[in-house]
């Protein structure tokens, strides 16, 4: 496809571009994730690996905050991949590549949390368990320990309800998207965020001693508690 | 709006901040019902304090490189069924011409052995009756290709070893997914796994290794390094994999190696539990 600089395409959801010479001329090539997937699907594998590279961060995002452990995300990961190799006569052409990603990345959470409940590699048991994050320089102290108390009452939370803040909150999904992806209706979505937000807020409240939140501000490219 | 209709809402209105007619309306009834107004503040405040939970846990390093092992197997496994489906055919053509009486399938062996002996005899025969001599360029020919398979063996030897040496720990994957290309390799190629699994400094790479050993687990040079190696671990994934390599195995001098394992207070308790169950197996 041809484009010019300046020509805006009618917002793909993920675009690629990629310089190829053609009789001498520069054109410019989008390659959408659904167009790479269904390339993978009809036999060019090693498409994956463009998909491996746009969206491997974002599954061990979530992951790591449905999990609390980044080598349980990293298994995961692989996991999801190797399904989507497996299945990949399973994407339709209409689909939405996100959504489906997401449909294999939940299935992969629900197995692995079956497979290990019986052994002693925990999952999803709580704040104690989450790894320790990369230490903010310059943080305020107050707000770091708002923020820690925060990420312990997540983890307290149950991992439907948790999963459904992730992917709204973290994953920056559309009520509409999540509810497809849960097979339910969009008001039990929005439901299920306003209860998971009241419940986490009790949490947090029990965690910190009944002190409320104090309210974040945002200054310059940091948010900071004030 | 009701207090509850207005709830309802919170999602979209107050945690998405949406606006359309029906905002305005919530925004009204906010100014006029103070604990609906706590809430949505509350909400507001939790939703936007979620977002400053930073995600400090990076992805393994090495994730790309196992992605890329894991695609390189799954495109090797590809390439198997369609040679099997080929073999597949072939014996169901042959099995919709086989007899399916016991006593058919008799004569026919016998008579297919009968061809066997008379087309055998019939070829000596006519050897000996016309003093056939088998054409040297033949055998020449032959001796090039048994040659260049001898080459060929030797280089993939090489670029498997080579690759098993490189800084980039992609690198020395490739190295140890090359040796599945080896039949039969020789000793150079089964020293420099057995050193790899034992010092190279990526889990990923010692993890392939195991697996890659596991073709080669009928020689005793093999079978003696994984034992040794097991004083070399320290890394729980390593240590089960090898766990479940000598049990595969069924190497029964490891079962001391096990027992040491059991007792080790110092190992993950994942490594002792399946140091238990492997030697529930063995014994």
């Amino acid at each position: 496809m041809v484009q010019s600089a300046d020509q805006a395409a009618p917002k793909p959801p993920r675009v690629q571009v990629t310089f190829s010479e053609n009789d001498g001329c520069y054109i410019r090539m989008t390659e959408t994730d659904e167009n790479l997937m269904q390339a993978v699907r009809d036999g060019d594998v090693a498409k994956l690996g463009l998909l491996f590279d746009r969206h491997h961060r974002a599954l061990f995002d979530f992951f790591v905050r449905m999990t609390g452990s980044g080598a349980a995300a990293d298994d995961l990961v692989q996991d999801v991949f190797f399904r989507m190799l497996k299945y990949r006569g399973t994407f339709r052409d209409e689909s939405r590549f996100k959504g489906w990603m997401f449909h294999i990345a939940r299935n992969a959470r629900f197995d692995y949390y079956k497979k290990h409940r019986a052994e002693t590699l925990m999952p999803e048991d709580g704040a104690e368990n989450v790894e320790s994050r990369t230490p903010h320089p310059g943080r305020e102290l107050e707000q770091e320990e708002q923020t820690s108390l925060l990420e312990r009452a997540l983890f307290k939370l149950d991992a439907d309800k948790r999963e459904v803040l992730v992917l709204s909150r973290y994953q920056d999904m559309k009520y509409d998207q999540i509810a497809e992806l849960m097979e339910c209706e969009v008001g039990t979505i929005k439901t299920r965020v306003h209860r998971a937000l009241k419940e986490l807020r009790q949490i947090f409240l029990k965690l910190s001693g009944e002190r409320p939140l104090c309210i974040v501000k945002k200054s310059g490219n940091n948010l900071q508690i004030m | 709006m009701h207090c509850e209709e207005v709830r309802e809402q919170f999602a979209d209105y107050v945690i998405r901040g949406a606006e359309d007619p029906a905002s305005l309306q919530i925004a009204q009834h906010l100014m006029t019902c103070e604990s609906c107004r706590t809430e949505a503040e509350d909400l507001k405040t939790l939703w936007t304090a979620l977002g400053a939970i930073p995600q400090g846990i990076e992805p393994a390093p090495a994730a790309r490189a196992s992605f890329n092992l894991m695609l390189e197997a799954y495109k090797h496994g590809l390439e198997q069924p369609a040679a099997r489906s080929l073999w597949q055919g072939m014996n169901k053509w042959l099995g919709e011409w086989w007899p399916r009486q016991p006593a058919y399938q008799a004569i026919l062996a016998l008579a297919l052995l009968a061809v066997g002996v008379m087309v055998g005899f019939l070829a000596h025969s006519s050897r000996v009756l016309f003093n056939i001599q088998p054409n040297p360029e033949i055998a020449e020919l032959r001796l090039e290709l048994a040659d260049a398979r001898r080459d060929l063996l030797g280089t993939r030897q090489m670029v498997a070893i080579s690759l098993m040496q490189q800084q980039s720990a992609s690198e020395r994957l490739k190295g140890v997914n090359w040796s599945y290309q080896l039949r039969q390799p020789g000793g150079e190629v089964l020293t420099a796994l057995l050193n790899t699994l034992m010092h190279d400094p990526n889990v990923n790479v010692r993890l392939a290794t195991v697996e890659a050993l596991r073709q080669f687990g009928d020689q005793q040079v093999v079978r003696q390094g994984i034992l040794e190696a097991f004083t070399h671990q320290e890394s729980p994934m390593v240590q089960v994999a090898l766990i479940d390599l000598v049990v595969d195995l069924h190497e029964k001098e490891s079962i001391g190696t096990l027992r040491q394992l059991t007792q080790d207070s110092k190992l993950d308790v994942s490594v002792r539990d399946r140091a238990q169950k492997g030697l529930a197996e063995m014994e």
